[in-house]
């Protein structure tokens, strides 16, 4: 049943991503994340003084060596708090979104089927938790190039590499930040599972990522650190060393798998013995 | 849960092709609160049925239930000869609802989220999507309005869309939840002939109401909801004909005509100035009109006015309840 | 309709299987190394010549001593006074993982990785270079032929890996202690040898230091240092990655990148290491940087020696500095900055004693 109905539920899928991206909220939260790298280009090619060395967020001197770098700086700006944000609105409104507009009992009397209604959104959301990441990359990038030299980049490690080469690593660095938020995405669609009010679930998810990164600086829960959903995020820079460090990448996929099943598992319990009300 | 273990037991509730639906103790409490209790419903296919209730009575809560949107805390469920929700996947796509007033997304044209209805139908062949949308929107009067988003739409356009949402596919079954709220007296006009021509078709048609006026026009059968219980279901004839005939005497000499209503087994009663009203005491061996009349004015009472109303079910209502039409408690 | 609690089972079976997963990626399955001596275990570790690798060192200490993040020590680092002391405080304070590359004893890349940011330290035949991300900074050192392979712990690099560790206290390992074989149990997925180091003496606060000996080749997998009466070591170093193959050579190729400011420093002259105390992390400072060879007999340091910095050798001022006020308490005769393995007194006349020692021996010591 599963299989026979997959075209359709793939069409499912492209009609929940088309519903999600002909909103006008989610075209403006990914131009505000575009316009991250913009601001952060336009200071430092218009700021009086150079750049300060060692100051100020990671990698911003290195912009005007190379443009790329103001997407590197975007992401890593934006991965503490723009992009949860962000992605907890999306992943907060997947259900409670749907049951507060009532379109929800008319997806489920159509039937859609509660998991794979449960699955699409969880989909579409990861899709966004990519255009997020891509928004940064894309504002970087053309603020980069407009502004600032392409040249070599310098790596963490002192090494240097290619534009190209750079590029592809940017390219990395955002596919490691989709990865970081996955886990994100499914605590809000267990979040919004639980209520009929949209902000409640963003507001929760959005809070969970703030504890989350706060409990990841205290030194006293070292033990707690590795099961933290946000304990890798920032080692999105181990795609800066040279050689890369891809320990962080494999052990961020493995946490975001985990909090994906864990949530999605809970998110499923909760979903399929709901009563809509709504 | 326990009571589907204990209702498998039974086989009353086997498939049963010639029922669209059929309840058994159906029962949802929210709390302590038995939003709906006990409910043994029984809708024959091809009926139209009018499901009865004053605001609060349950008939939403039942819908929901039907439609699997709620599990219900006892009783068992089956819509179209499959157990429910059970079967959910199978029955749905043969089954068209509005429950409790359209949703849509507002930021979506009509024609938008009709589609993306379809979509969600996962039976729904593609190839005749945008044709089925159309002839839905045409149905009921909106194809001037499809491209335009729905929160421009008007309530009673919404309440139109909702119903095109509901024919997007051939039905076997309608369940309408208050389908007229919100319409004009040509759109209501409108929503009883597309039942009539749809029950035509064959389609069963569940429409719930708290209008007896309106179900009395469309439905062949009806289900009289209380707080949550049934009081009264069959078909429109079996219920009126339970209540009692009235006639109603417009004249000036009102003891006279009294007299002889009482005199041919009636009660009578004075409702206004110049109006005797009277009932018989019991249904059967109650006179005639026209031998009413002919006693009347053999008596030489100025009869001015008659009238013989037939029983309405807002009468049988009140006499079943001892009531009014008004919000439970 | 199916029972409806059936639907939380998925909730809860996914914590039983991460339960069982990490179990069981925990328990990997290393075969114990063959039955040895602890002197069959010192001589393989005398032995391993050819260091080749690359693995990732994860280094802690738990002194008792707040946390003092790099970024905090970052005005002290750059103060010439302060530069290695706050390296050290860094050292002993902070967590650090390193990826670290050997090949033979004139080819090692150390790479501290900080968030966001990386300090490396690069020997490569007889260029020897430090880089720091954060100010973009390198220095360049042209080494003297035939210059040993041990690069101290520095403001850039501040972690020595558990191989360079190891040999500075089973060097020391003298007459003044026992060696004994301990359960053995692997190291980043290797086989290895534990032997443990006793301190004969009762006058030290080490109670004994562990060293994990990889059972084939001998390398040093890992430090753990005890201190008395605590039950986690005070300080930690070990692989939890290691690759015994070696490393690519463009590791070690290190050309400086463009805009950063290149800082050429003379060679250390080899300097006769002065009575450096047992071969604790604590006193790896830039000036104790000696070789891995054993010191004639009677420089041989015993585990409660005090070290004594004349008050003339010590960086003026350094009382009045911040940090020193901000972690030592004042006692009789000057401050002193306590441990739970090291303590370091600063008397009022300028002296530093430092040993892993029990501060009345350090206050005994100054009042001679
Ligand atoms: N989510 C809920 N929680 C608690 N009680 C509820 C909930 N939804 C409905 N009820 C209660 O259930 C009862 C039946 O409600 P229902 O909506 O089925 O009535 P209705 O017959 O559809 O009324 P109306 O004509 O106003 O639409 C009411 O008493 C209502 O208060
Ligand atoms: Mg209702």
């Amino acid at each position: 049943m599963l299989l026979s109905s997959a075209p359709a539920s793939a069409r499912l899928f492209v009609s929940e991503l088309s519903v999600l991206f002909r909103r006008w909220r989610t075209w403006t939260m990914l131009a505000a994340l575009a316009a991250v790298p913009v601001l952060i280009g336009l200071a430092v090619r218009f700021s009086p003084k150079g750049p300060p060395s060692g100051r100020g967020p990671a990698f911003l001197d290195q912009i005007t060596h190379n443009g790329l770098f103001a997407g590197v700086v975007g992401l890593v700006v934006c991965t503490p708090l723009f992009l949860p944000l962000t992605v907890g609105v999306v992943a907060g409104d997947t259900i409670a979104g749907e049951a507060n507009l009532g379109t929800l009992r008319y997806l489920l009397a159509a039937p859609a089927g509660r998991v794979r209604l449960l699955v699409v959104k969880y989909l579409a959301s990861a899709v966004f938790c990519v255009a997020a990441a891509l928004a940064v990359v894309v504002g970087g990038t053309l603020t980069g190039a407009v502004l600032f030299p392409l040249g070599q980049a310098t790596l963490l490690s002192g090494d240097t590499i290619s534009p190209g080469e750079a590029f592809g690593r940017l390219l990395l660095m955002a596919g490691y930040v989709t990865v970081s938020l996955l886990g994100l995405s499914a605590i809000g669609l267990f979040a919004s599972t639980m209520t009929n009010v949209p902000v409640g679930a963003m507001a929760a998810t959005i809070v969970l990522a703030v504890v989350s990164q706060v409990l990841d600086a205290l030194d006293q829960l070292d033990w707690l650190h590795p099961w933290l959903f946000s304990d890798h995020w920032l080692s999105v820079a181990d795609l800066l060393r040279e050689p890369i460090a891809w320990g962080s990448f494999g052990e961020n996929t493995l946490l975001q798998l985990g909090y994906i099943a864990l949530f999605g598992a809970l998110a499923y319990g909760r979903f399929t013995t709901k009563d809509v009300l709504a | 849960m326990s009571p589907a273990a204990e209702g498998a037991g039974k086989p009353s509730l086997a498939a049963s092709p010639e029922t669209a639906v059929r309840t058994e103790g159906l029962t949802k409490r929210f709390g302590r609160h038995h939003a709906v209790d006990g409910l043994d419903l029984t809708v024959p296919r091809g009926a139209v049925f009018g499901f009865l209730g004053p605001n609060g009575s349950g008939k939403t809560t039942t819908i929901r239930m039907l439609l699997g949107l709620v599990s219900p805390t006892a009783g068992r469920v089956e819509v179209l000869g499959e157990e429910m929700p059970a079967r959910l996947m199978g029955v749905l796509p043969r089954v068209g609802a509005l429950v409790e007033g359209p949703a849509f997304y507002p930021f979506l044209s009509g024609e938008a989220n009709l589609h993306r209805l379809d979509t969600a139908d996962l039976r729904a062949p593609v190839r005749t999507r945008g044709e089925r949308v159309k002839s839905a929107l045409e149905r009921v009067g909106l194809e001037h309005a499809a491209h335009k988003r729905v929160h421009a739409y008007s309530l009673g356009m919404k309440q139109r869309l909702g119903l095109a949402a509901a024919l997007l596919a051939p039905r076997e079954l309608l369940v309408l939840d208050e389908p007229t709220n919100g319409l004009d007296p040509q759109g209501t006009r409108e929503v009883r002939s597309l039942i009539r021509s749809l029950a035509q078709d064959g389609t069963t048609v569940f429409v719930s109401s708290h209008l007896l006026a309106e179900v009395e026009q469309i439905c062949t059968h009806a289900a009289m909801l209380r707080t949550g219980k049934l009081v009264a279901q069959g078909t429109l004839d079996e219920l009126r004909g339970a209540a009692l005939p009235r006639v109603e005497v417009r004249t000036p000499d009102e003891s006279q005509a009294a007299e002889v209503l009482r005199g041919l087994g009636l009660s009578p009663e004075r409702s206004a100035p110049g109006t005797v009203v009277a009932s018989s005491a019991a249904n059967d061996g109650a006179p005639a009109p026209e031998e009413v009349v002919a006693a009347l004015v053999g008596a030489g009472v100025r009869v001015r006015g008659f009238a013989a109303a037939a029983a309405s079910l807002e009468e049988r209502f009140v006499e079943l309840t001892g009531e009014g039409f008004d919000v439970a408690q | 309709m199916k029972r409806i609690w059936t639907r939380w089972l998925p909730a809860a079976a996914v914590p039983a299987v991460i339960a069982v997963g990490v179990l069981a990626a925990g328990a990997a399955a290393v075969s114990p190394p063959p039955p040895a001596t602890p002197e069959q275990v010192l001589g393989l570790v005398a032995s391993h010549a050819a260091r080749q690798f690359s693995g990732t060192v994860e280094e802690k200490a738990d002194l008792g001593l707040p946390s003092i993040p790099s970024q905090a020590l970052a005005p002290a680092t750059k103060s010439a006074t302060l530069g290695s002391e706050a390296a050290l405080l860094e050292l002993l304070t902070t967590a650090h993982t390193a990826r670290v590359y050997a090949d033979g004893p004139t080819k090692l890349r150390v790479q501290v990785m900080d968030q966001l940011a990386e300090r490396d330290a690069i020997r490569n035949g007889n260029d020897a270079w430090t880089f720091d991300s954060k100010t973009n900074e390198v220095t360049h050192t042209t080494l003297p032929a035939g210059t040993g392979s041990e690069p101290s712990p520095t403001a850039k690099a501040p972690v020595m890996t558990p191989d360079q560790l190891a040999q500075r206290f089973l060097a020391a390992a003298g007459p003044s202690t026992n060696v004994t074989l301990g359960q053995s149990a692997p190291v980043a997925g290797h086989s290895a040898y534990a032997l443990v180091l006793t301190p004969k003496t009762s006058g030290t606060l080490v109670s004994s230091v562990q060293i994990a000996v990889e059972a084939q080749t001998g390398l040093p997998l890992s430090v753990d240092v005890y201190a008395k009466g605590q039950k986690d070591p005070a300080f930690h170093s070990a692989f939890t990655k290691l690759d015994l193959g070696a490393p690519d050579a463009s590791v070690f190729a290190f050309t400086p990148p463009a805009g950063a400011t290149v800082k050429q420093q003379p060679a250390p002259t080899p300097k006769a290491s002065a009575g450096t105390m047992p071969k604790s992390p604590s006193t790896a400072s830039p000036k104790a940087s000696a070789g891995t060879t054993p010191k004639s007999p009677e420089s041989a340091p015993s585990w409660d020696t005090v070290l004594v910095v004349p008050a003339a050798k010590v960086p003026a001022g350094l009382l009045d500095q911040p940090l020193v006020k901000q972690l030592a308490t004042p006692v009789a005769g000057g401050r002193l900055l306590s441990s739970s393995l090291v303590n370091i007194l600063i008397t009022d006349d300028g002296r530093v004693l430092a040993g892993a020692v029990p501060a009345s021996t350090l206050l005994a010591k100054a009042a001679q």
